[in-house]
C-alpha cells in the first residue's frame, strides 16, 4: 500500500459517549466484520470491559476502504477512556495522525472529552469533531455544536453528526477521515523506529507488542532491540488485526501492526518504548517515553489464608497482560500473607480486584488504598513509603510530603457550592473556576491524592446527582502535617486498618471509622472495644456488644431440612469473615476506614 | 421403625401477620378435594406401623367444620395406634367449640395445642389475632371441662413495642390458666409475611434476651422445666411427638407442605394446593448420607436441655460421640457439658445455641 493511502486514527471520548459502538460501526461499514460477528463492541475483549462499558486494553484494527476508486488502509487504534490510563492513551495517540473526538449529543463536552482532546492536541493530531447519539430523544445537537464551536474552536462545517446505534453518518465519517487526516510522514528507508503503544500476552506467541512503524521497516527474521533497556529479540512473527489476526512478512513506515519474538516477560516491553534493529540501530528514542509509575497502593489478602498461592498465581497471570500492575509479598499481623499491589489509579485497582474475585474465584480482603509518601527523617535521609504500616516512629520523622493532584471537575454552575464544600473537606486548595459557557464550569482545586482515594468519586456523584465529570493531573509533592492512626480491636492493633491522616482531620476520621466498624462488625461472643489511637493517645472509642441471641426458636412441623439450611447459611456467612485474634471481622470492615461519613 | 405421624391442615380463616407456615384461606370448595387427596397420600405411603404419636398441625385444623373434621378422623382410622398414643391437634381460640371437643375425644385426641400468642389486645391486633383474654379463659375452661388435661398454649414475645412488664403479664396470665405445657417463641420476622413486607424491625437483641431470662425465671419458679429451647412443661407433660424430631427419629409427614423422614430420606411436600390435590405431593426430597445423619442427630439432639444420651447415640450410629473432635473441643470450652450418660449445651449458652450447632456442619 502506498504510504499516502494510509490513515492512522483513534477515537477519543468521555466514558459512555459511544466510542466502542462507533468503532464497531466503522468496522461494519468497511466490511471488516460480518453482521453475525458483530457481537456488539468487538474491540472490547474482556467481559468486564463490556459489562462496565469501558475499554481497558487498547486494540488496533486494520481496515480497507475504497474511496473515489482508490484503496485506502485505515488503522483504527482504540484507546481506554479513563484518566488512570492517560499515559497509555497518549502513546496510542502518538501512533496516529488523526483522532475522532466523540461528544454525546445529549451530554455535550465532559471532563474526559477535554482531557483526551488536550492529549491529542499535544500529539499534533488532526481532530475530527463528531456529535454522536443524535437519535436520542433528548439530543440537543445545536447546543452541542455551539459548545464545540465556542469552547473548542471548531467550525460548524467540520462537525460530523452520527448515530452509531442506528448507523447514521458512518460513511460520511470514514470519508472525512480519508480527506482530512494526513497520511503518515515517516521514511521507510530510514533506520527503524517503531513505537510500542500497547502489549498483551498470548499463550502461544508470548508477549505481543502493538507497534506503529514511524520510520524504516521491520521484517520477520530481523533482530530487534528495545531502546529503553537494550533487550534484544528475534522478530518471530509480524501481523495485523483486520480484525482477525493475519500474519505479515514486513511492516513499513506508516503501518500499524503486531510484533512477537518469544518474549516472556511483559515488563520488558514498555509502552512508549522504541523498537529498532540491532544491525542498523536508530540513535534516538521516539519522544514521550515515560516509565510507568504506580500511584495508588493497597494490600490484597485472600480471605482464606490457604488461597495465598492461588492469589500469587492470579496476580502473575494478570501481570502477563498488564505491565502497570505491581505487586510484592507483604505480611500483616491481622491478615496473614498477602501482596502489596501498585496501580495506576483507583479504577485500575478496582478492576484488578474484581478480576481476581471473578475470574480466579478468590475472595479478597483489600486494605484501604494508600499513596506514596515521601518521608524525610531526622538523620537527613528520605524514604518513600506505600503503606501506613511502614511509617517510621514519629520521633524519627522530620517531614512528610504527599502527592497532590489538580482537579478538573465539569459541572453545571448550580453545583459549584456543594463541590467547593466537598473539596474543602478533602483538604483542597482552591485554584480557579472557569466558565465554559453561561451554565457550565470547570472547577480546579489542588487536593492530596490520598483524599481522592477516600470516597471522593461517590461523594462527587451524590452531591451533583451524578452530573459532574471528573479528571485530574498529578502535580507533585507537598508537605503535610500527617500522622498515623491505628485501630485497635480488643486492645490489639489491627495493622490492616491503620491509616495516614492529616492531624487536623484525625479526630473526626477516628470517630467515623470507629463508629463504622461498630456498625459493620457483628456482635461477638464477648464485648469488644474498638479504639482509634495516635501514638498512645486514644482519640475515639466504641464497643461491639456481645451476642445475646443466636437461636432458631421454632422448628416448623418437623421441617429439619429447613432448619439445617438456615444453619448452613449462617455457617457460610461466618466463612466470609476474617478471624483476627478472636474477633470475627467481615470483609467490608477493612474498607470502611475509607468512608468519611458514618454508614447508614 | 416409624412411630410418629404429622398431618398438616393448612386452612385458616384469617392470616396472622407473622406466619410463614404453609397456609391457605379457608374455603369450603377445597376441603373435600384436599381431604380426598390426603387420604390417597396416606394410603400410598403408610406401611401399617403402630404409631405412638399423631400430630395434626396447621394452618388451623380446628377451623374445619364438624362434618369436615369427621371426614378427617374417618381417614385417620387407617392408622394402627399404640395404647399410650399421644394425639395432638392444634387450634385457635375462636374455632374451638363443645361439639368439636366431643368429636376429638371420641377420636382419641388427648392433647390440644392452642395458639394464644399474647393476651395483650394491642399486640394481638398487631399479630392479626382475633380473641380476647376473656375468651381465652372461657375456652380453656371449656376444654378442661371436656376432659382434656394435656393442654399447651403458644405464646410469642419480642413483639415490637412490647415491654418487660407486658411479657410478665402474659406469663402471669398463662400461669393463672394452670396448664401443663407452654411453647414460647420470640417473634421472628420471616420473609413472605405481612410484618416483613411492612418492614417491621426486630426488637433490640439485649431486650429480647432480658425477656427470655424473665420468662425462664418465672416459669421455672412455678414448676415448669424447660426441656427444649422454646418448650416448657410440668413433669411428664413434654410433647412426645416433638421429641421425635429432636431425637432424629423417623416420622411420617402428610398434607400440604408437610415434611417427613422415612428411611434415609427427608422430604418436604409441595406448598401448592393445586398440585397437592392433583396428587403431586413431593416438592423435594433428599437422601441423607451417614455424615449428614450424624450432624442432624447432633444439631437436633442438642436443642433438648437434657441433650443427647451418649449410649443411645453410640448404639444408633455405631460411633463414639465422645471421640468426635468438635464435641471434645466444645466440652473443653465448656460450651457442652458431659454428665453421666448425657451431653448437653451449657445452659449459659442455650440461647446462643446456633453458635455451637453450626460447628457441626461441614
Amino acid at each position: 500500500m502506498k504510504q499516502e493511502n494510509i490513515r492512522n486514527f483513534s477515537i477519543i471520548a468521555h466514558i459512555d459517549h459511544g466510542k466502542s459502538t462507533l468503532a464497531d460501526r466503522i468496522l461494519e461499514e468497511t466490511r471488516a466484520i460480518t453482521e453475525r460477528e458483530q457481537k456488539s463492541q468487538l474491540l472490547d475483549n474482556m467481559d468486564l470491559e463490556r459489562e462496565r462499558g469501558i475499554t481497558i486494553k487498547l486494540n488496533a484494527v486494520q481496515l480497507k476502504y475504497n474511496y473515489k476508486n482508490e484503496d485506502y488502509l485505515l488503522h483504527l487504534i482504540d484507546t481506554p477512556g479513563h484518566v488512570d490510563f492517560s499515559y497509555e492513551v497518549s502513546r496510542s495517540l502518538a501512533a496516529c495522525e488523526g483522532a475522532l473526538l466523540i461528544v454525546d449529543a445529549a451530554q455535550g463536552i465532559q471532563a474526559q472529552t477535554l482531557a483526551n482532546l488536550y492529549l491529542a492536541l499535544e500529539n499534533d493530531l488532526t481532530i475530527i469533531p463528531v456529535i454522536n447519539k443524535i437519535d436520542l430523544p433528548n439530543a440537543d445537537i445545536e447546543k452541542v455544536k455551539k459548545e464545540l464551536e465556542d469552547t473548542l474552536g471548531f467550525k460548524e462545517d467540520e462537525i460530523i453528526l452520527t448515530s452509531a446505534k442506528r448507523g447514521i453518518g458512518i460513511a460520511e465519517l470514514i470519508e472525512a477521515i480519508i480527506e482530512r487526516v494526513p497520511a503518515p510522514k515517516g521514511n521507510k528507508n530510514d533506520k527503524l523506529q517503531a513505537l510500542i503503544f500497547d502489549s498483551y500476552y498470548d499463550p502461544y506467541r508470548g508477549v505481543v507488542a502493538l507497534i506503529r512503524v514511524m520510520n524504516g521497516k521491520i521484517k520477520v527474521g530481523d533482530q530487534m532491540k528495545m531502546m529503553s533497556n537494550g533487550l534484544v529479540y528475534d522478530v518471530v512473527e509480524l501481523g495485523v488485526h483486520n480484525p482477525h489476526p493475519t500474519k505479515k512478512d514486513l511492516l513499513v513506515a506508516g503501518e500499524v501492526g503486531t510484533v512477537s519474538g518469544a518474549i516472556k516477560n511483559i515488563s520488558d516491553i514498555k509502552v512508549g518504548d522504541t523498537i529498532t534493529l540491532v544491525d542498523d540501530p536508530a540513535t534516538d528514542l521516539l519522544p514521550g517515553y515515560k516509565p510507568m509509575k504506580s500511584m495508588v497502593f493497597c494490600g490484597l489478602y485472600p480471605l482464606e489464608s490457604s488461597k495465598y498461592p492461588e492469589l500469587r498465581e492470579a496476580l502473575e497471570k494478570l501481570k502477563l497482560n498488564d505491565a502497570s500492575l505491581e505487586f510484592t509479598p507483604e505480611t500483616s499481623k491481622a491478615l496473614g500473607f498477602g501482596f502489596r499491589c501498585g496501580f495506576l489509579g483507583l479504577l485500575h485497582m478496582e478492576i484488578i480486584q474484581e478480576r481476581i474475585e471473578r475470574e480466579f474465584n478468590i475472595n479478597l480482603i483489600a486494605t484501604s488504598p494508600s499513596v506514596i509518601y515521601e518521608v524525610s527523617l531526622t538523620d537527613g535521609s528520605t524514604i518513600n513509603i506505600d503503606s501506613p504500616v511502614k511509617l517510621p516512629d514519629r520521633v524519627k520523622i522530620n517531614d512528610i510530603k504527599e502527592p497532590y493532584i489538580r482537579t478538573n471537575i465539569f459541572v453545571t454552575s448550580e453545583y459549584i457550592g456543594p463541590i467547593m464544600e466537598l473539596c474543602q473537606n478533602k483538604r483542597g486548595i482552591y485554584n480557579s473556576i472557569e466558565y465554559l459557557d453561561k451554565t457550565r464550569v470547570s472547577i480546579h482545586y489542588e487536593i492530596p491524592l490520598s483524599e481522592i482515594v477516600y470516597d471522593f468519586f461517590e461523594k462527587l456523584k451524590s452531591s451533583t446527582k451524578g452530573y459532574a465529570s471528573f479528571d485530574y493531573d498529578f502535580i507533585g509533592y507537598k508537605s503535610s502535617n500527617l500522622v498515623k492512626m491505628d485501630i485497635l480491636l480488643n486492645g490489639e492493633v489491627i495493622d490492616a486498618l491503620s491509616v495516614i491522616v492529616h492531624k487536623d482531620f484525625a479526630y473526626n476520621r477516628g470517630k467515623v471509622i470507629v463508629e463504622n466498624l461498630r456498625k459493620l462488625i457483628p456482635r461477638q461472643q464477648f464485648e469488644v472495644p474498638i479504639q482509634a489511637t495516635i501514638g498512645n493517645k486514644v482519640i475515639a472509642r466504641a464497643d461491639i456488644k456481645a451476642v445475646r441471641k443466636n437461636v432458631l426458636a421454632k422448628c416448623y412441623g418437623g421441617d429439619v431440612s429447613r432448619k439445617r439450611k438456615l444453619l448452613e447459611k449462617q455457617k457460610e456467612g461466618k466463612k466470609r469473615m476474617k478471624i483476627v485474634g478472636s474477633v470475627e471481622i467481615p470483609q467490608e470492615a477493612f474498607l470502611s476506614v475509607l468512608s468519611m461519613d458514618t454508614e447508614e | 421403625m416409624i412411630k410418629a405421624c404429622y398431618i398438616h391442615i393448612p386452612f385458616c380463616s384469617s392470616i396472622c401477620s407473622y406466619c410463614d407456615f404453609c397456609k391457605v384461606y379457608y374455603h369450603d370448595k377445597w376441603i373435600t378435594d384436599y381431604l380426598n387427596s390426603l387420604e390417597r397420600e396416606i394410603k400410598n405411603i403408610y406401611q401399617g406401623e403402630e404409631l405412638d404419636t399423631i400430630y395434626i398441625g396447621g394452618g388451623t385444623p380446628t377451623c374445619l367444620n364438624i362434618d369436615e373434621l369427621k371426614r378427617l378422623f374417618e381417614i385417620l382410622k387407617i392408622f394402627n395406634i399404640s395404647d399410650h398414643l399421644e394425639f395432638t391437634i392444634e387450634g385457635n381460640i375462636e374455632s374451638i367449640d363443645k361439639e368439636k371437643l366431643e368429636l376429638f375425644k371420641t377420636n382419641k385426641v388427648n392433647r390440644l395445642s392452642i395458639g394464644v400468642e399474647t393476651f395483650n389486645p394491642n399486640h394481638l391486633k398487631f399479630l392479626n389475632r382475633n380473641h380476647t383474654t376473656q375468651e381465652v379463659t372461657d375456652k380453656i375452661k371449656l376444654i378442661k371441662n371436656s376432659d382434656f388435661d394435656n393442654i399447651n398454649i403458644d405464646l410469642i414475645y419480642a413483639i415490637p413495642n412490647q415491654t418487660i412488664d407486658d411479657v410478665k403479664k402474659d406469663i402471669e396470665l398463662f400461669l393463672s390458666l394452670d396448664l401443663p405445657h407452654l411453647s414460647v417463641y420470640s417473634l421472628i420476622i420471616e420473609e413472605h409475611t405481612k410484618l416483613y413486607i411492612d418492614g417491621t424491625k426486630n426488637i433490640d437483641e439485649d431486650l429480647d434476651y432480658k425477656m427470655y431470662k424473665t420468662i425462664n425465671e418465672m416459669l421455672s419458679s412455678s414448676g415448669y422445666h424447660q426441656y427444649e429451647i422454646s418448650n416448657y412443661a410440668k413433669d411428664n407433660y413434654e410433647s412426645r411427638h416433638n421429641i421425635t424430631y429432636w431425637n432424629n427419629d423417623e416420622y411420617y409427614g402428610f398434607g400440604l407442605g408437610a415434611s417427613g423422614y422415612i428411611g434415609n430420606i427427608r422430604y418436604t411436600n409441595t406448598r401448592s394446593i393445586d398440585n397437592y390435590i392433583k396428587g403431586n405431593y413431593i416438592y423435594e426430597s433428599e437422601k441423607l448420607n451417614e455424615i449428614e445423619k450424624l450432624e442432624n442427630a447432633l444439631i437436633l439432639g442438642l436443642r433438648k436441655t437434657k441433650g443427647i444420651s451418649i449410649s443411645e447415640f453410640n448404639n444408633k450410629y455405631h460411633k463414639d460421640i465422645l471421640n468426635d473432635e468438635i464435641v471434645k473441643g466444645l466440652i473443653k470450652e465448656e460450651k457442652l457439658i458431659k454428665e453421666v450418660d448425657n451431653i448437653y449445651i451449657n445452659p449459659k449458652y442455650l440461647y446462643l445455641s446456633n453458635e455451637i450447632l453450626i460447628r457441626f456442619i461441614k
